[in-house]
């Protein structure tokens, strides 16, 4: 209990609050703007988490992350444009349902589902924390090997994509993660005999340029996206409620997608509402409805993504793995505020995770009325112009990367991941499995080489042990499911070519 | 730039030969079997694999096709331009300032885009000095001072 009091005093304080406001805003319009992720925003505040108390940086960084993926849904829903991948599952559904004249409806979905999602998201992450906490002090390298490896496998199993390039993605990320001499031997390695190398590929450098440089790089080469016509909205939340009663299954089917999703270490939001949608479609009793303007899906993929989004935080606060790339970031933030993650935390550091649970909620909670007056100005936000937008990034682009290290390396590693993240995704290579690659290298070679060693280059005891062996059935089935899916996927397309053409 | 599966896929299944063989030549820690070659070696051999598969076209039947939008015409130099941009700052930035450095960067980029003289130069006027307040000032970032020094 007095955990519980501690944790509010350390919200309630004056830095944590404003932290708290500045970055919703800040999240808000960034999200909603056709192109910049929520990834991208939560990267470009990390230079900003230095100056901040610990509680205030972990507060921009949820609050930030789970407006901007809320306000993706805007863009999504009136120019038919997704402000983050999560929000692309459904994009099409809630601009159809604006064409029939109910924007309303799909924004106010899009915000009241969001929010419950969240919350509920939340609520998870609080009660299987703790609960996991208390397995996860039994772990050893062995466990540890195949959680980094099944978020790794996870990761690549986006939806939309090919999967062997995104394993190939993956790898690239890896050997990526290997340039430098943090190895258990400590040898430097590819570093060319460049100085700057030996400390390792920085993971802010690298997500800011392939999730922003390369987004200012993609808006040199197409057109301007259309200017979203002036409207008059009526009430965002009258009908919520009544939705809300009618797709009462639905909802909480697309919260515990999402938590599921979001707790298995590698998979993130936009898995979440993949699966959600496709889910929603599968069971609906009216699937015939789903295209045209049907907020059922809405409703289930809405929830489902941000419910992912906190209980993504349950791998990353006990294991340090990302369950996906805000995670990535976020962990990050963790280790260089002396909040390390690992089942201790729960434990040691009680009040700063209660904090961080109310932290949440209240970001939630704030989402409904920001939300509301977001979704009213957005006609104005959305008319800023792309000329106007994207030079300020591609400076904050430079400034943020230098800010990391002080050094103006940072801001040419920058610029080369601009150009790694704009020629992978212009070959279809999914640049989150790069990144997440990136991230955990260190993390899946430590505990690869230090298990080998303890078991003198036998490889059973990866699979002797009880754990260890459902974590490395999980991570092959992650990595055969393409092989099993591929029948179903080519006898579903012939019969999706027939509908279309009837 | 958009390649073929076959270039891209020999591109990796290249760079991973290249990684292994590179791998394998790191020196071994003494006395134990498992050093900083294996770590290397296991992600090249898994890089030409997929290098293969890309280049045989395996796993292409999941790829959502790709949204053919017409890119406007000229602009292929102009992808380069904020990496180029990027790497200006890093030449020019001590010498010339941040400020300066900042206003050539922000005008470059804005005009690339298509937007008129009259948004370019006030953009390009504005954001400089704020972004200095914010990171240098609020954040204490050292950016460097070069030829104009901020009044704050």
């Amino acid at each position: 209990m007095s955990d519980l009091l501690e944790a509010f005093r350390l919200v309630m304080a004056t830095d944590v609050l404003v932290a708290i406001a500045a970055s919703a805003v800040y999240g808000l319009v960034v999200g909603s703007l056709p192109g910049l992720s929520a990834t991208m925003a939560t990267a470009l505040l990390v230079p900003v988490t230095f100056w901040l108390s610990p509680i205030a940086a972990v507060a921009t960084i949820i609050t930030a992350s789970a407006m901007a993926i809320f306000s993706g849904d805007i863009p999504g829903a009136l120019l038919r444009i997704p402000g983050t991948p999560a929000s692309a599952a459904y994009t099409d559904e809630a601009y159809a349902l604006t064409r029939k004249g109910q924007a309303e409806l799909a924004l106010g979905a899009g915000l009241w589902f969001s929010a419950i999602g969240g919350i509920v998201g939340t609520l998870s992450l609080m009660l299987l924390a703790p609960l996991l906490a208390e397995m996860a002090l039994n772990f050893s390298t062995y466990e540890y090997f195949w959680l980094a490896l099944l978020g790794l496998m996870c990761a690549t199993l986006v939806a939309r994509s090919s999967p062997v390039k995104a394993i190939a993605s993956m790898l690239l990320g890896l050997l990526l993660a290997c340039i430098g001499m943090e190895n258990p031997a400590g040898t430097p390695r590819f570093t060319f005999g460049v100085a700057e190398l030996l400390g390792g590929i920085e993971p802010i450098p690298a997500l800011v340029g392939v999730f922003a440089v390369s987004e200012v790089m993609r808006a040199m080469a197409s057109a301007e996206p259309p200017k979203l016509p002036r409207r008059r909205f009526g009430s965002i939340l009258a009908s919520q409620w009544t939705l809300t009663k009618t797709y009462q299954w639905p909802m909480w089917r697309g919260n515990f997608v999402g938590i599921i999703i979001g707790v298995l270490p590698g998979a993130g939001a936009d898995m979440a509402a993949w699966v959600s949608y496709a889910m929603s479609k599968r069971f609906s009793k009216e699937p015939e409805k789903f295209g045209t303007g049907h907020p059922e899906g809405l409703v289930e993929a809405g929830a489902s993504n941000n419910a992912s989004l906190a209980s993504g935080w349950v791998p990353s606060l006990l294991f340090g793995i990302p369950g996906d790339t805000i995670t990535a970031i976020a962990i990050g933030v963790l280790y260089m505020k002396g909040l390390n993650p690992g089942p201790t935390l729960f434990t040691e550091r009680a009040p700063a995770m209660y904090a961080l649970y109310i932290i949440f909620i209240l970001a939630n909670l704030l989402m409904i009325p920001l939300g509301i007056v977001m979704i009213r100005l957005a006609s104005r936000i959305l008319r800023a112009p792309r000329a106007a937008v994207m030079p300020v990034i591609l400076l904050l682009c430079a400034v943020g990367a230098f800010a990391t290290t002080n050094s103006l390396f940072a801001v040419l590693m920058v610029g080369a991941f601009g150009c790694l993240g704009f020629l992978m995704e212009r070959n279809g290579f999914p640049v989150a499995a790069l990144v997440l690659g990136i991230v955990m290298g260190s993390m899946v070679e430590q505990s690869f080489v230090t298990s080998l060693i303890k078991s003198d280059g036998d490889v059973m005891p990866f699979f002797e042990r009880p754990v260890s062996g459902v974590l490395a059935a999980l991570t092959f089935g992650a990595l055969l499911w393409p092989v099993l899916a591929l029948p179903w996927n080519r006898r579903a397309k012939p019969a999706r070519l027939k509908e279309e053409t009837p | 730039m958009q390649l073929s599966d076959r270039a891209s896929g020999l591109l990796l299944a290249a760079l991973g030969a290249a990684a292994a063989w590179g791998g394998s030549r790191l020196p071994p820690v003494p006395g134990q079997d498992v050093g900083p070659a294996a770590f290397p070696m296991l992600i090249g051999f898994g890089l030409v694999g997929c290098g293969a598969l890309i280049a045989l076209g395996i796993g292409r039947g999941f790829e959502a096709p790709a949204a053919d939008e017409p890119a406007p015409p000229g602009s292929g130099w102009r992808v380069l331009l904020p990496p180029a941009l990027l790497l200006f700052y890093v030449l020019a930035a001590e010498r010339l300032g941040f400020l300066p450095t900042a206003f050539l960067m922000v005008l470059a980029a804005a005009r690339a885009l298509g937007a008129s003289w009259r948004l370019a130069l006030p953009l390009a006027l504005l954001a400089p000095p704020v972004v200095h307040l914010a990171f240098a000032k609020l954040l204490r970032v050292p950016l460097p001072e070069g030829l104009l020094a901020a009044p704050w």
